[in-house]
């Protein structure tokens, strides 16, 4: 039970060091999780859908232009768990966020971290795999 | 704090979560079974996933374990309302690495199971592709997992029993095995056809479901694991082995692609749920274009349009 135990933890800790979705539904091979990006903007949608959630936050660019970047995490049973919920953000929420982008250049990415800047709040989806 | 810091600290806390259940888990083995039925679950867990894996050698097909075990057990025992095992909650299977189908499979090493050369083969070439970033998922199209692979899946589970049937509930896809425990046969072979959950028969032995599945459509185990084909059956003995926990041992046997039956055992965690929140929903998977993928030209995945984005617009990191 022990081993068993040490390597479920361990699994959750390489889960979350590597910032990757687990993507029950699709493969993350569109993904780069070899880069990471990580932008300040505002939150406009959430769409808590099955089988993944999207967050889709408005980032302005340098030169003036917005552009809204999608951020999949796991569907909203698996955020319950890691206690992310709709109320705490909110369309118009200012935050930083960081994933591995899409290879192709569109603008996705997966969810990795995403910290409210009112109050340095972090949400990770990932924690919603611990088992508490 | 750098982001590097705030992972190991986040990391530090969930496996002292998880060590902290474990020294609960092994002071508290205490199962509470009902009056008259005695079924105590395995106290060395690694001296009885030998003996099982054993019993699975004796045995060449699922049917005669299944029938190896309903002799022994004495044809088991038809549970009441008041003498049911209490596997009520909502639980998750313990994450295993990769979501590999034998949770003892090591971090980076290859699946468990000892296959024949043909799928030895594909299995190979799958992770190597994966390695690669080519891979392709069967359930992207929103196709149900299916049983075997159904035990990997991580999200939330709901068991629940009666007399006459147990219903293993899977939250993915609303996916739902049901376990007929009143003494029916399985449908006549020429009736059968492939089925994503398969077809289950089983009987209680005390406090422990014994389940025998057959009727099932060919699939993969998990990504990065190996086919099973339309021929697979397992058996699956099902018992809480601590208050938080339900385990089941899980024979597979599918002579195509198996040498000899694998045997692994599962394990789900009921969660903590002190504020109510967890509950299981209809599981639409079709319901967000966003989620929308298909299998390029090189068999890898890649998503169709994105709802937020226009056309031919790329971001600007």
């Amino acid at each position: 039970m022990r081993t068993s135990i040490v390597r479920a933890a361990l699994a959750v800790a390489a889960l979350l060091a590597s910032g990757s979705p687990l993507l029950a539904h699709h493969s993350a091979a569109m993904f780069d999780d070899k880069k990471t990006v990580e932008f300040e903007g505002v939150v406009k949608e959430f769409q808590l859908t099955n089988p993944h959630s999207w967050l889709l936050v408005d980032v302005t660019n340098k030169d003036g232009s917005v552009t809204t970047w999608g951020f999949e995490a796991e569907g909203p049973s698996t955020l319950t768990r890691a206690g992310i919920r709709p109320s705490e953000l909110p369309v118009g929420t200012k935050l930083r966020i960081s994933g591995h982008p899409m290879k192709d250049g569109r603008p996705a990415a997966t969810w990795m971290e995403a910290t409210r800047l009112s109050d340095g709040r972090k949400f990770n989806p990932l924690a919603g795999f611990a088992v508490r | 704090m750098t982001r590097s810091v705030r992972a190991a600290a986040i990391i530090a806390a969930l496996i002292g979560s998880v060590a902290v259940s474990a020294c609960s888990n092994a002071s508290d083995r205490t199962t509470v079974l009902a009056p008259g039925v005695e079924s105590p679950p395995p106290q060395d867990v690694g001296a009885h996933k030998k003996e099982m894996a054993a019993l699975g050698l004796k045995y060449k097909t699922a049917v005669e374990l299944f029938q190896g075990l309903r002799d022994q057990a004495k044809g088991g025992q038809r549970l009441s309302w008041s003498t049911l095992p209490d596997w009520s909650g909502t639980y998750t299977r313990t994450l295993a690495p990769g979501f590999a189908f034998d949770p003892d499979q090591p971090p980076d090493g290859l699946p468990t199971a000892k296959l024949t050369p043909e799928y030895r083969a594909k299995m190979i070439k799958r992770v190597e592709d994966a390695k690669k970033g080519i891979e392709w998922d069967p359930i992207s199209t929103c196709a149900p997992p299916g049983h075997p692979r159904w035990l990997t899946e991580p999200f939330l589970r709901e068991f629940i029993v009666t007399p006459d049937q147990t219903w293993l509930i899977n939250e993915m896809v609303n996916d739902i095995r049901r376990i007929y425990t009143d003494g029916r046969d399985h449908v006549p072979a020429a009736d059968r056809y492939p089925l994503y959950d398969g077809d289950s028969i089983g009987f209680w032995d005390g406090h422990k479901l014994v389940i025998h599945t057959n009727q099932l459509r060919a699939g993969i185990y998990q990504r990065s694991q190996p086919d099973y084909t339309d021929q697979v059956e397992t058996v699956e003995i099902w018992q809480k082995a601590d208050d938080k926990t339900l385990a089941a041992d899980v024979w597979v046997y599918d002579p195509p692609a198996l040498v000899e039956p694998w045997y692994v055992r599962q394990t789900y965690q009921r969660l903590s749920d002190p504020e109510k929140n967890l509950r299981i929903r209809y599981w639409d998977c079709a319901e967000n274009q966003n989620n929308s993928v298909f299998q390029t030209n090189t068999g890898s995945t890649q998503f169709k349009d994105f709802t937020f984005t226009k056309d031919g617009q790329k971001g600007k990191p």
